[in-house]
């Protein structure tokens, strides 16, 4: 019962946080809604996460979760990761930018 | 070669914490009549200011950024100075500045030169280091389908109108298997150029290690 308690509080402190900070477009934030509300419901009624597994050929519902968990993990890492990249082109377009702009200064002033 | 030839050949060198040698370095190049452009690629050393009292225009990254970002530094701010033709050159004293000329005769009818020492010379290397170089060479010609005799040269010369075909943009070691994959996916006409590398203790201790070999496989595959 405890864990049950722990484990929605932490969903809804995670919707929460995700709602105070949302600047995604409206349907992003729908689909972390739906995912927040699948788990909640998981939580609150395990039987559920069973029958939804039968449903599409896996024995547990643990593993179901588990299945699912790893496949959101990877795909945020991959986001993540590309964004990173992307990321790192920026720095180092913006310090090329800037150490040719302050090269072009020192020779205009040179003496 | 003229001065007025010269002039609109830029010198491109990318130097990381090389304070101790690179007044001389850039001496030995400006001496010759060549504008030159040393990146300081954000050094903890006075790399930037011995630059200058050697005679280049010296540039500095605020934040150090690989050797790939730092020539592409230098090769945009060549071709902004009016550059007709861009070589790079090794910070580390290992290139001999009486090269440079060969590089730049044989863009007469290419719009690459490579430098190539296992045509050329080699000076103070070991046996290990040779045979690393001839297997980084063996697998470099696998990967980029060319067949060269000294894929990872960091003395080569390029027309300014082949710039834009070889932008680097692997900021780090890979940048010089990009370039190999951009000349021969580009259809440019290449060419390599005997040349002299001396190395010295200074160069030796700058080099490449198995680990750096792996990241930079890591970086040629997973990275831009």
């Amino acid at each position: 019962m405890i864990i049950r308690i722990l484990l929605l509080c932490g969903i809804a402190a995670t919707g929460w946080l995700i709602f105070l900070r949302r600047n995604k477009l409206p349907i992003h934030i729908m689909i972390v809604f739906v995912g927040l509300g699948a788990g909640a419901a998981a939580v609150v009624s395990p039987g559920l996460a069973d029958r939804a597994a039968k449903l599409v050929g896996v024995g547990r519902g643990a593993d179901l979760i588990e299945y699912i968990t790893i496949v959101v993990v990877m795909f945020v890492l991959m986001h993540y990761y590309t964004k990173f990249v992307e990321l790192q082109s920026q720095v180092t377009h913006l310090t090329r930018e800037l150490a040719i702009l302050r090269g072009e200064l020192d020779e205009k002033n040179k003496p | 070669m003229s001065a007025a030839d010269r002039s609109g050949t830029w010198v491109v060198i990318a130097a990381f914490n090389e304070a101790k040698v690179i007044r001389d370095v850039v001496a030995s190049v400006t001496r010759d009549g060549w504008p030159t452009v040393v990146v300081d690629d954000g050094s903890r050393d006075a790399t930037q200011a011995e630059a200058k009292l050697g005679g280049a225009v010296a540039l500095r990254h605020t934040i150090n950024r690989g050797q790939g970002a730092a020539l592409q530094t230098g090769i945009t701010y060549a071709l902004r100075h009016g550059a007709r033709y861009i070589v790079t050159f090794d910070a580390d004293g290992q290139h001999d500045a009486a090269d440079i000329p060969l590089l730049i005769d044989a863009l007469a009818d290419h719009d690459i030169a490579l430098g190539s020492r296992f045509l050329g010379k080699v000076e103070g290397a070991s046996a290990r280091r040779m045979a690393m170089l001839r297997t980084a060479t063996k697998v470099s010609n696998k990967m980029s389908g060319m067949k060269l005799t000294d894929s990872h040269c960091g003395l080569r010369a390029f027309r300014a109108t082949a710039a834009p075909k070889l932008t680097i943009t692997q900021d780090r070691m890979a940048h010089a298997s990009e370039l190999l994959r951009k000349i021969r996916t580009s259809g440019m006409r290449v060419t390599e150029v005997p040349v002299t590398i001396r190395y010295t203790e200074h160069s030796m201790s700058k080099g490449q290690g198995g680990i750096q070999a792996v990241r930079i496989m890591f970086d040629y595959f997973f990275r831009a």
